[in-house]
């Protein structure tokens, strides 16, 4: 397992992945000039560019680590090696999870630690009205970083049957759109307005989606983090609980798939 | 070989004078596209809502940004006296409203909406709806309703309400200039003072260039009110009745300098000593004082 995750580690660095992030992390040298343009909140709207920024980089690299890493090893007939090896497919297709989700989570550390040296800059520019909370900026980055775990996740499940790299990317990028809204309708469909112009047949089937769905607004703390909103810690301890399942029965799923594929 | 290498260095070539050469034209048709062109077609925000996915705040800041920036050209122009081109405020406000409900929590937006609303719109019960909307979101800035006490006094004159709004303001800012606001509020005379020093607290606080020339041409026009309202006082002590006119002021030494309205209007004193200005404050009436009946003003 550990090898496998060593190997998924040093691929991804030696596809000069990191590379290319840190070329995009050349934005952030941007973001206080950008946010100096804002009248009343230059530091909250330079926290809201650099978290939007950490975030659509951790989306982009779910996306393609996620879809491609399983669909490459089969495409280079790397997996009949690996697997002639004594490891079942359910430790490879494991340690290529954690190796990907460990180099997510070194990411989000690196670029956690460039925005909080341009959001403190933005800061002595242009004091905020508020304090900055700096460990939610912190907790907010971490769950940004588990949300976009969960989409490698669902990215790597649709990897296991699918033989091209469309499926995991298309489904995956739906799988996150659906994921961020679910629990806007859900609270739509429970509202008084909704009880009368939806049928039930609908609501029942957007409830299902709901709890089918990842739920990926609660990952989302960037408000708490640009206003400096108080965390609910509770509520944070469920959402780690939630990802670890979810997580779980994703790669549960993706494992018995992947142990019965044929591969030729 | 030679033709390898030359062919594509000429292709080279040609696109590159090419790009120099429509660059110009380009740019300029750019910069000259029609207002509503620019500002553009926001879908409606609950439609953005759905499918910002987790980009809410910086969508909602972009959609900010644009507005400002638009607002920001057209106030330039203004101050250079190009052109007497009318703001898109209906776009302006529908923007702001769209932004305001992906991130109820960003300032810029009830800040700016504030400062057009009122002013030049006079939709001073929108203006007072979004205070409102912002302060159930931003439960610790007294900004929001020191903007609704003032819109209620100065505008609307419904000074119970503006004593409450000021209170909370002075309640959340620990300021007890905001609780003596709200107290001479009750008090109908000493307007002009009042809107000085809401306009000079703005105006300290602003950085953004295209706003603060805003607020600084108003709290000159502002300025000139108050300087009127002072000789047109020390008349009447004098004299014992109101001036006639701004000319009996001027003529007879009480005022001088001759006011000068920066917005390009006419001072005058109307029968019962108020202080006004054809310009009504504002860049767009100077031009058309003439015609303002029938305008939209909610103020009752």
């Amino acid at each position: 397992m550990f090898s496998i995750i060593q190997t998924t580690l040093k691929g991804v660095f030696r596809d000069r992945v990191f590379q290319g992030i840190m070329a995009l992390a050349v934005f952030f040298l941007f973001i206080p000039s950008a946010a100096s343009l804002s009248m009343r909140q230059v530091t909250e709207l330079s926290i809201t560019l650099s978290l939007s920024l950490i975030s659509i980089l951790l989306f982009i690299l779910a996306l393609f680590l996620g879809a491609t890493t399983i669909w490459k090893d089969i495409e280079r007939r790397y997996t009949f090696s690996v697997l002639s090896l004594p490891l079942s497919r359910t430790t490879y297709l494991v340690g290529k999870f954690f190796g990907i989700a460990l180099f997510m989570l070194l990411t989000a550390l690196f670029l956690g630690t460039v925005s909080i040296l341009v959001i403190k800059f933005s800061s002595v520019l242009y004091p905020p009205s508020r304090p900055i909370l700096w460990s939610t900026i912190i907790v907010s980055i971490f769950f940004d970083a588990l949300k976009y775990i969960i989409i490698v996740a669902v990215a790597m499940l649709l990897a296991t049957v699918s033989t091209s790299f469309f499926l995991p990317i298309f489904g995956a990028i739906s799988t996150f759109l659906a994921g961020t809204i679910t629990q806007q309708v859900y609270e739509y469909l429970q509202s008084q307005s909704a009880q009368k112009a939806v049928s039930d047949v609908v609501r029942n089937a957007a409830k299902l989606f709901y709890y089918i769905l990842p739920n990926l607004s609660g990952f989302d703390l960037k408000v708490h983090a640009i206003y400096s909103i108080p965390l609910n810690s509770s509520g944070l301890l469920l959402t780690i609980i939630y990802f670890f399942v979810y997580t779980g029965i994703l790669l549960a799923i993706g494992s018995i798939l992947f142990e019965r594929r044929e591969m030729k | 070989m030679s033709g390898l290498f030359w062919r594509p260095m000429f292709l080279l070539l040609v696109c590159l004078i090419g790009y120099v050469a429509v660059l110009g034209p380009f740019t300029s048709y750019m910069k000259h596209k029609p207002v509503e062109e620019k500002l553009g077609y926001v879908p409606s925000a609950d439609l953005l809502r759905y499918s910002c996915a987790d980009y809410k705040e910086v969508v909602g800041a972009a959609l900010l940004m644009k507005v400002t920036m638009y607002f920001g050209g057209l106030m330039d122009k203004q101050a250079d006296n190009i052109v007497s081109e009318k703001p898109d405020y209906l776009s302006m406000s529908n923007i702001i409203h769209s932004a305001l409900k992906l991130d109820p929590y960003n300032m810029d937006g009830y800040y700016f909406a504030q400062s057009f609303l009122v002013w030049d719109v006079k939709k001073y019960v929108i203006a007072n709806k979004l205070l409102d909307y912002g302060m159930k979101y931003r439960t610790w800035d007294w900004y929001l309703p020191f903007f609704a006490g003032f819109n209620n006094a100065f505008f609307l004159k419904d000074f119970n309400k503006a004593a409450e709004y000021y209170k909370r303001a002075g309640e959340l800012s620990g300021d007890p200039l905001y609780l003596s606001l709200a107290s001479r509020y009750m008090q109908k005379s000493g307007q002009t003072d009042l809107a000085i020093v809401y306009l000079s607290i703005l105006e300290n606080g602003e950085k953004n260039p295209a706003v603060k020339k805003k607020y600084q041409f108003r709290l000159a026009a502002f300025k000139e009110v108050r300087r009127i309202e002072l000789a047109r006082d020390r008349y009447k002590e004098k004299k014992g009745v109101l001036p006639a006119s701004l000319d009996t002021l001027v003529l007879s030494g009480f005022l001088a300098p001759p006011p000068s309205d920066p917005y390009g209007g006419q001072f005058y004193i109307e029968a019962d000593g108020k202080v006004v200005t054809t310009s009504m404050f504002s860049f767009t009436e100077a031009g058309n004082s003439k015609n303002k009946v029938g305008e939209t003003d909610e103020r009752h």
